[in-house]
């Protein structure tokens, strides 16, 4: 009896880890706190993030071509979470870090240049040395701004939760058609959120134990 | 139009209904058998993934001056605190907490480690802290560094904090993000505790981790 017993245990956690019935977005690590200004030239800090879904990506303010592209997504993100994705409550916001400047000035045109409306999507910046410790160790992203004229950067899109937790990251060029999987993801992590008390949430915490990862 | 099969009895038709019973009770029983044996543990903070050592501290050094060394306290369960001596409630709310969890461990305690760092480096000495955080527990570390060296690291752990208005009297109250870490016994930056966090909650993941 027990014998049987314990086969439909292990059938049942085989099962769930191979089926995976929900999935999850991994808990990476917890982002990094920090304190910025943004284009209004009013600080913006990794507090005021707490309780939102934040995307963040990592760009100069001026890049040509190799910006557009990275912007289109974004865009194309926002529209789509904003009009697609119940995330339970929980806030909406995008950040994109300037790796050149902290001129609010500056910001304020690459905002407009990108279509950041100040509300959902915000452009900040930071001097070197916190850039240094926010984005190239916080949040693991290369970039060398030694030349402004010509920061290299590795475009790098980061979704972190409201309890200030990296919960998902794409490093790859960026291309508008990726923004079906950033906006699937996000809409994963709405659905953990909408589940994250009562009986379900005990699901979603054995994705997390099962490793149930998109 | 006629058929050949026979028409299926009442009773053969019932006879399905025993099984669906015993399944469920089968179902139910294996699923005590797993919460009953099994008894995973749900920690009261989020859970990271182990993926990553906890950022050290270079450059911090405790209460004594000794450096802070976290490769040193592997095997232990290190709690990490920022705070500072002059905040009025979070602070003391939380290393109370945390005292009380530990007190209630036994003799687990030895094997945990907890470490308040300074937010407020200006005003706050290494023997200040020292004797602030040992009101709370004889076994607990404040730890101090310059200003630049807990920005830094702060930032690693994913807090924040800025002074805020200095008074008349020359005080003034430091916001900072007011989260409790765990370090587990190989390391990793494990479990991010809430604020709200209780003092049972806390006390049973320590037993988990220590036990």
């Amino acid at each position: 009896m027990l014998v049987g017993l314990a086969g439909i245990v292990v059938a049942a956690a085989v099962g769930f880890a191979v089926f995976e019935p929900v999935q999850v977005l991994p808990r990476v690590r917890v982002a990094p706190g920090f304190g910025v200004v943004d284009q209004s030239g009013a600080a913006y800090t990794s507090e005021d993030g707490r309780g939102n879904v934040t995307v963040y990506a990592f760009a100069p303010t001026t890049c040509g071509d190799q910006c557009a592209a990275f912007h289109d997504t974004m865009r194309s993100v926002r529209r789509r979470v904003v009009a697609e994705v119940d995330l339970g409550g929980a806030g909406f916001r995008m950040i994109t870090v300037a790796l050149d400047t902290a001129e609010p000035a500056a910001l304020a045109a690459a905002a407009a240049a990108s279509g950041a409306d100040g509300e959902v999507w915000r452009w900040v910046g930071a001097d070197q040395q916190v850039l240094g410790d926010v984005v190239g160790s916080g949040f693991r992203v290369f970039f060398d701004a030694s030349d402004p004229a010509a920061v290299a950067f590795d475009p790098v899109f980061v979704i972190v939760d409201g309890a200030g937790v990296v919960r998902g990251e794409y490093r790859y060029a960026s291309l508008v058609a990726e923004a079906d999987r950033l906006t699937r993801h996000i809409s994963l992590l709405g659905d953990e959120l909408r589940h994250s008390t009562g009986a379900a949430s005990f699901l979603y915490e054995a994705a997390h134990v099962f490793m149930c990862y998109p | 139009m006629t058929s050949d099969a026979p028409a299926e009895s009442p009773t053969r038709r019932r006879r399905w209904w025993p099984w669906l019973v015993g399944g469920a009770a089968v179902g139910i029983a294996a699923g005590w058998l797993v919460v009953s044996l099994a008894r995973p543990h749900i920690y009261a903070g989020t859970v990271l993934a182990a993926s990553s050592q906890a950022p050290p501290m270079t450059g911090l050094v405790y209460e004594d001056g000794a450096p802070v060394d976290l490769e040193a306290l592997h095997g232990d369960v290190v709690l990490v605190y920022f705070g500072y001596t002059h905040c009025p409630d979070l602070c003391p709310a939380m290393l109370s907490t945390i005292a009380r969890a530990v007190d209630a461990i036994g003799s687990g305690r030895e094997r945990v480690t907890t470490m308040m760092v300074t937010v407020d480096p200006q005003r706050d000495t290494p023997e200040l802290l020292g004797a602030y955080v040992a009101h709370f527990d004889d076994s607990f570390r404040g730890v101090w560094g310059t200003m630049e060296q807990v920005r830094s690291i702060a930032t690693q752990y994913g807090v924040y904090f800025e002074n805020g208005e200095t008074d008349d009297a020359g005080d003034y109250l430091v916001g900072h993000t007011a989260t409790l870490m765990l370090i587990d016994p190989d390391g990793t930056l494990r479990i991010v505790y809430p604020v709200e966090l209780g003092s049972g909650d806390l006390t049973d993941d320590l037993v988990e981790l220590t036990g």
